[in-house]
């Protein structure tokens, strides 16, 4: 059945583009045209010889809401609800877009026409592939008008034209797929460069996720100026052409880091006294700190495209970055970091894990939980030093950034249970302060007659614990709660 | 083209947030449950094509949804993939005694959940029955 469909099949290097869309329009064909290479596939509708479809495949996903909604045409509303109608669909979008009065019927024509051209432009640039056309019915009702085929050819030769001459002009690195984002460090007004409207509009979408065969379809520029546009931008060091699959991977590490510190913070959960959940807590937070210096003495902005750094070269950088704020941060507020030390690029905090063995009771919780505040503000401080320098304020990084505030309010809901513990237990003191008067000293922290951190811990610390327990009865001492 | 739904259940946002950004980047749609009943729920509601689930959750453990799920003709078919910090034999058995695909331990890799998930959701399509406006599965929880 199929080949009895097949009419014409063959290799682009025997037969191209260019000559079989004039055959079959000269013909007065009617059917769809499939023209293959590598991942890409494109399928022309024709009817009676005229282009009245067009479908790629294999190419960068197109954002046409999202985008028109940066550009200011669509709120963003409006833009989610297109969004989940058409589903990726451009045709459909604009249609819908049309409807409800926002685009006018000739602005889709244009749009639609545009698409078709930039579709062919790209596809007559390939020299490896094949070609079959299939005589099927072509479905009506399509909201393109039909286009003729010589004058799109022109459109899309002169456009591929441009292209070459991009080329040959040695901008090499930038493609139809090319992502490029503002660079982090941008401050300066942007409008006292001298940049066209068009410049500037490239720079609006340049944010790291929208491809430049993207912009051009929503900007209606064809690819070659906008790549030149992107080019320009990259001189004046106004944006970066971000490296997807690095990105990717990058963004894969951090999750694992992530996920792994959430589970080293559960197998902590469990404890039975406070010096364990505050040990737990020392752990997940160097393993978690380990985990990102290792993950940035790869990913670091200064360590890329440099192929295989020297180890001692990455300790050097680790160090150089990280010991000021870990100095300033023990010399100011938490002395206890300064037997923290950086052995080959990664914290050692073995001689505060080790505390246990010197001092006991009170005054090692104490130590503890001044190791956990002082940690807890470096590992903050570190991840958003490490985000910034790797992938700055873009799509991959605002995510990133939400999954770590996600994980760290686990971590402070730990660090409250702690709080509301100590917090009883001084009330705790003081009261008995009061009653025993001249009777005797009170007792340190932590020792006989503190709060029962197993009761409190199987009120609080299970899944089941916020359910469980009364209104504020958390806020009331043992004794308070039986009276 | 639609993309294929997946249910993660866990009690951690932090796992629910960091498996949603993973997937949706393979442009898989996720939606999340943070319990059994909410799960449940989500399950009859929605239809994921897979579901990613933990064990250890509060009001009704993974292995009970697990079972829920595969009592009933119309998700019966649903693939399930336990997540779960015990990675002994025991657990493993349990799980696939309850009718779990397949069993992930955690602290996964996110590589290994996206070619985990990908396996599973081949011919997605196929498996999940389109949903009438009326027909409305439900899901009951006895006991």
């Amino acid at each position: 059945m199929e080949q009895q469909e097949r009419i014409m099949d063959g290799d682009l290097q025997t037969l191209g583009l260019q000559s079989i869309l004039k055959m079959l329009a000269l013909s007065g064909k009617t059917g769809k045209l499939f023209v293959h290479s590598g991942p890409e596939t494109l399928s022309i509708s024709l009817h009676k010889g005229q282009i009245v479809a067009l479908h790629e495949e294999g190419g960068s996903r197109i954002d046409l809401p999202g985008m028109l909604c940066l550009l200011g045409r669509l709120t963003p509303p409006n833009a989610q609800m297109l969004r989940d109608l058409a589903q990726g669909d451009i045709q459909a979008t604009l249609q819908m877009m049309v409807e409800r009065g926002w685009m006018s019927m000739e602005e889709m024509q244009r749009r639609l026409e545009f698409a078709v051209t930039q579709s062919i432009s790209h596809a007559l640039r390939w020299v490896n592939g094949r070609f079959a056309f299939h005589r099927q019915m072509i479905p009506m009702g399509g909201k393109m008008r039909p286009l003729d085929v010589d004058s799109t050819l022109l459109e899309a030769l002169r456009q591929a034209d441009e292209w070459e001459e991009v080329v040959a002009e040695g901008i090499s690195n930038i493609t139809r797929n090319t992502v490029a984002r503002w660079l982090p460090e941008v401050n300066r007004d942007v409008r006292n460069l001298g940049l066209s409207q068009e410049c500037i509009e490239v720079l609006c979408l340049s944010n790291g996720e929208i491809p430049l065969q993207a912009i051009s379809l929503v900007l209606m520029t064809p690819e070659a100026r906008v790549a030149r546009i992107m080019m320009r931008l990259l001189e004046l060091r106004l944006v970066e052409v971000v490296d997807m699959a690095l990105e990717a991977e990058l963004q894969r590490d951090l999750s694992n880091i992530i996920i792994k510190s959430q589970h080293t913070l559960v197998r902590h959960r469990q404890t039975s006294n406070p010096e364990q959940l505050l040990q737990g807590l020392i752990i997940t937070f160097a393993d978690c700190i380990n985990g990102l210096l290792a993950h940035h003495g790869h990913y670091a902005r200064s360590m890329r495209g440099r192929g295989q750094v020297p180890e001692s070269e990455v300790i050097r950088y680790l160090e150089r970055r990280f010991m000021p704020l870990l100095q300033q941060l023990s010399g100011q507020q938490y002395p206890i970091l300064e037997t923290v030390t950086m052995v080959n690029g990664l914290l050692d905090c073995n001689d505060i894990l080790t505390l246990n063995k010197v001092v006991k009771g009170g005054q090692l919780e104490e130590f503890y939980w001044e190791a956990v505040q002082g940690l807890s503000v470096f590992l903050r401080a570190s991840f958003d030093m490490m985000l910034r320098d790797e992938v700055g304020n873009s799509h991959t990084g605002r995510q990133l950034n939400l999954a770590w505030k996600v994980f760290l309010s686990e971590v402070e809901n730990e660090v409250q249970r702690y709080q509301l513990y100590r917090a009883q237990r001084n009330v705790q003191a003081r009261g008995r302060e009061t009653i025993q008067g001249a009777t005797g000293p009170v007792g340190a922290p932590g020792s006989a007659g503190a709060p029962n951190w197993n009761g409190a811990n199987g009120a609080w610390g299970g899944p089941g614990g916020e359910a469980s327990r009364p209104n504020g009865a958390i806020y009331w001492s043992p004794e308070t709660q039986s009276r | 083209m639609m993309e294929p739904t997946v249910l993660v259940v866990d009690d951690s946002p932090t796992v629910r947030k960091i498996v949603q950004m993973t997937l949706q980047k393979e442009h898989i749609r996720v939606i999340t449950a943070s319990d059994g009943l909410s799960a449940l729920t989500s399950v009859a509601d929605e239809m994921p094509a897979l579901i990613l689930l933990d064990i250890q959750l509060p009001r009704m453990d993974g292995y009970h949804i697990c079972q829920i799920i595969r009592k009933n003709l119309q998700f019966r078919q649903i693939p399930i993939i336990m997540l779960s910090g015990k990675d002994g034999i025991f657990d493993k058995m349990r799980g696939r005694l309850a009718g779990s695909t397949e069993y992930l331990t955690k602290p996964f890799d996110s590589n290994e959940l996206i070619q985990t998930v990908k396996k599973h959701l081949v011919n997605w399509q196929e498996r999940v029955p389109v949903q009438h406006e009326g027909m409305r599965p439900r899901l009951r929880y006895r006991g």
